[in-house]
């Protein structure tokens, strides 16, 4: 068998626009904000863009780097956007999203909220070039859904100017010179094959490659003296003993979860990995920054 | 290991009246330990002598592995220590949702579901369609507690803000098909698409006016096809319409019901807590409040070994330095434990704050059985019991 060929020299630099990805808990935002961190460090200004409430990226940029634009891009604003643009006409778009038909109708079709979303985080790279543009994608299982979406459009859509549209997000948000892709994971053997899975589906039906995979919250192992130790004290009789194989026992799940961990990266095999530590607290943004650095993000 | 066994009979035998499960929903945002406090809960239950079963609806697979569930569509019992043969857990695979809904909406009218499995509009959906894995469990549930099979079912809900949106969604779907709206779009389809011409909407001449423009505006910017498509099956959804309100009746029965509570989880991060806070607001919403609060990773002890340890003659310099290392690390968890309790009390003074332990790093099924005993004692405030 042919040894696995070592990872790829540090691979070329990321895009402008970074999509984070990754499900809820994994730290995405985290990443995020220290990605838009070290961008605005080392290059003066950077875009944060979410789609929430904003109440994500004021938490996680709290203390970071002047020179950040933190977006908030809400839905409703970026369909009636959309629909302008599409219809010629805001009077024409207000007319189609009231409709009594048309507005349950759009509440309950997820792909027409999500290309409008994805159609405002074009616009928002194309008025900053040369900015960093970092956007934390919504925390969801199915982020292949939206990376494909506008491949779909062009694939059910006949030609109009829907399908123009669909076509230029492809052309210039979701090509791989005008946007990375960094998807964020747990070392765990699970979580991973999770995580290599969506990267090939993330291939197979969006037709992107994920750039990054951003392994969070690396379990910190200790000296192995400290294990000795407290292995040769488990001997001794009475109260002693017992502590030092309590503290043994802990120690060892820690190597345990290290090695797990160690064991797990593997398999995401070739992909540029960058490693980031536990911490016992929510890490800042340059705290993540500087992480990233030490990981060789550019 | 035993491949099936039937759930528990009702003890009281078939004749006696069916008791309804209590519900308990639990929502929290990703990573807080959600589907593990969700099991823990359940094997505390099972414990005190109620029948359980745990529904999850993100399997977390490292989670189904630990307990030995497969996903799958059926209740299976779960074996951990002094659950008896009252802990079960269901976990259906949400990439099989959409299509189990539409053969349990079509039962009658295979003809249509054949349509609707063609439409380019329905193959577009896929996975994406929001909420219909929610109503298809929900019906999953339905059917096992229509048995007086289970004396409370805590559900698991999806990771994410948008987890009780689920709540109302069945029936808001249901409002959509059963309303105006569809019945409108349906007639748009041209005829021969349906089986049978779906009812024309009310439309007063202003209504008609505005649709017949809707539609021409719809069709031109989207080209003819989609706008076809989506008409097309709109009119055959319109066709079960019945079949899908009683489908999401009995999905809401169960999550908005008398007898359904909800507990909110979260970790001790600034985002679990603002997601508690969201959620929190949002059952406000549906006139709701949690039943409590469960705040894991938040109860940090200084263990035993570290004082006996500390106070040898002699102790190694490398265990000392690990002594140190670990008292620092439990510092800085207590500090962000307690910074996010403070605010949870703050931002949530009506709701209960239930403090879990942190718990070393160690298998997934140990770590719910060691939670299930710190859950015990709280019993009583997380779930309404009969007796």
């Amino acid at each position: 068998m042919i040894a696995p060929a070592p990872d790829p020299p540090s691979p070329a630099a990321l895009a402008p626009v970074v999509l984070v990805v990754g499900k809820g808990g994994v730290g995405r935002t985290t990443v995020a904000a220290g990605l838009a961190a070290n961008a605005a460090e080392t290059q003066g200004r950077a875009a944060y863009v979410e789609f929430g409430d904003g109440a994500a990226g004021r938490r996680a940029l709290a203390g970071a780097p002047r020179g950040i634009d933190h977006l908030v891009i809400r839905s409703a604003d970026a369909l009636q956007r959309a629909a302008a643009s599409l219809f010629g006409s805001s009077l024409l778009a207000r007319l189609v999203l009231g409709n009594f038909a048309m507005r349950p109708l759009v509440r309950v079709a997820p792909a027409v909220r999500e290309i409008a979303v994805l159609e405002a985080v074009r616009q928002v790279a194309a008025e900053r070039p040369g900015v960093r543009v970092v956007v934390d994608m919504p925390a969801t299982g199915h982020s292949v859904a939206w990376l494909r979406l506008p491949r779909q459009g062009l694939e059910v859509l006949g030609p109009g100017p829907v399908r123009e549209f669909c076509a230029r997000l492809a052309r210039e948000l979701l090509a791989p010179a005008r946007s990375s892709i960094v998807v964020v994971t747990l070392p765990e053997r699970l979580v991973l094959e999770e995580t290599r899975e969506l990267c090939a589906s993330i291939a197979q039906e969006a037709g992107l490659a994920v750039d990054r995979v951003a392994v969070n919250r690396l379990p910190a192992g200790f000296p192995p003296a400290a294990l000795q130790a407290a292995r040769a004290l488990a001997g001794r009789p009475g109260v002693v003993g017992a502590a030092a194989a309590a503290l043994a026992g802990v120690l060892e799940g820690r190597e345990a979860a290290v090695a797990e961990a160690q064991a797990a990266l593997t398999v995401i095999g070739q992909r540029a990995v960058w490693r980031l530590p536990e911490a016992p607290h929510d890490p800042s943004a340059r705290e993540v920054a500087a992480w990233l650095r030490t990981e060789g993000a550019a | 290991m035993t491949t099936s066994r039937r759930a528990p009979a009702s003890p009281a035998g078939p004749a006696a009246a069916v008791t309804e499960p209590q519900v308990v929903v639990c929502a929290g945002g990703g990573g807080v330990g959600k589907t593990t406090t969700a099991a823990a809960l359940g094997l505390a239950l099972a414990r005190s002598g109620r029948r359980a079963l745990v529904v999850t609806m993100d399997p977390a697979r490292r989670l189904a592995g630990a307990l030995g569930v497969p996903v799958a569509d059926a209740p299976t019992p779960v074996a951990l220590p002094d659950a008896g043969t009252r802990l079960w857990a269901l976990m259906p695979d949400p990439r099989r949702s959409l299509r189990t809904f539409v053969a349990q909406l079509f039962a009658d009218e295979p003809a249509a579901e054949t349509r609707v499995l063609a439409n380019g509009v329905y193959r577009g959906l896929a996975d994406a369609a929001a909420g219909v894995h929610e109503l298809v469990t929900m019906n999953l549930v339905a059917r096992v507690a229509a048995g007086d099979t289970f004396d409370v079912v805590v559900i698991d809900t999806a990771p994410s803000r948008h987890a009780l949106d689920a709540l109302d969604y069945p029936r808001r779907l249901a409002a959509l098909l059963g309303g105006r709206p569809v019945a409108w779009l349906a007639a748009l389809a041209p005829r021969g698409t349906a089986a049978d011409a779906p009812p024309r909407a009310p439309a007063g001449r202003l209504l008609a006016w505005g649709a017949g423009r809707v539609e021409r505006l719809v069709g031109r910017v989207t080209g003819p096809g989609l706008a076809r498509d989506t008409a097309a099956l709109f009119s055959d959804l319109a066709l079960v319409r019945e079949r899908f309100v009683a489908l999401a009746h009995r999905a809401s029965e169960l999550l908005l019901g008398e007898r359904a509570g909800y507990l909110l989880v979260a970790g001790p991060t600034a985002a679990a807590r603002d997601d508690a806070v969201f959620l929190a607001a949002r059952l406000g919403k549906q006139g709701r409040t949690p039943r409590a609060l469960l705040l894991n990773r938040a109860d940090v002890h200084v263990p035993l070994h570290d004082r006996v340890l500390r106070g040898l003659p002699d102790p190694p310099p490398a265990l000392l330095a690990a002594l140190d290392a670990l008292e620092q690390e439990r510092t800085a968890r207590t500090a962000a434990a307690d910074l996010q309790a403070r605010e949870l009390e703050k931002r949530l003074s009506d709701v209960p704050l239930v403090r879990l332990p942190y718990l070393e790093a160690t298998t997934p099924d140990a770590v719910v059985v060691a939670l299930a005993a710190d859950l015990q004692p709280h019993l009583r405030t997380l779930v309404p019991l009969d007796t």
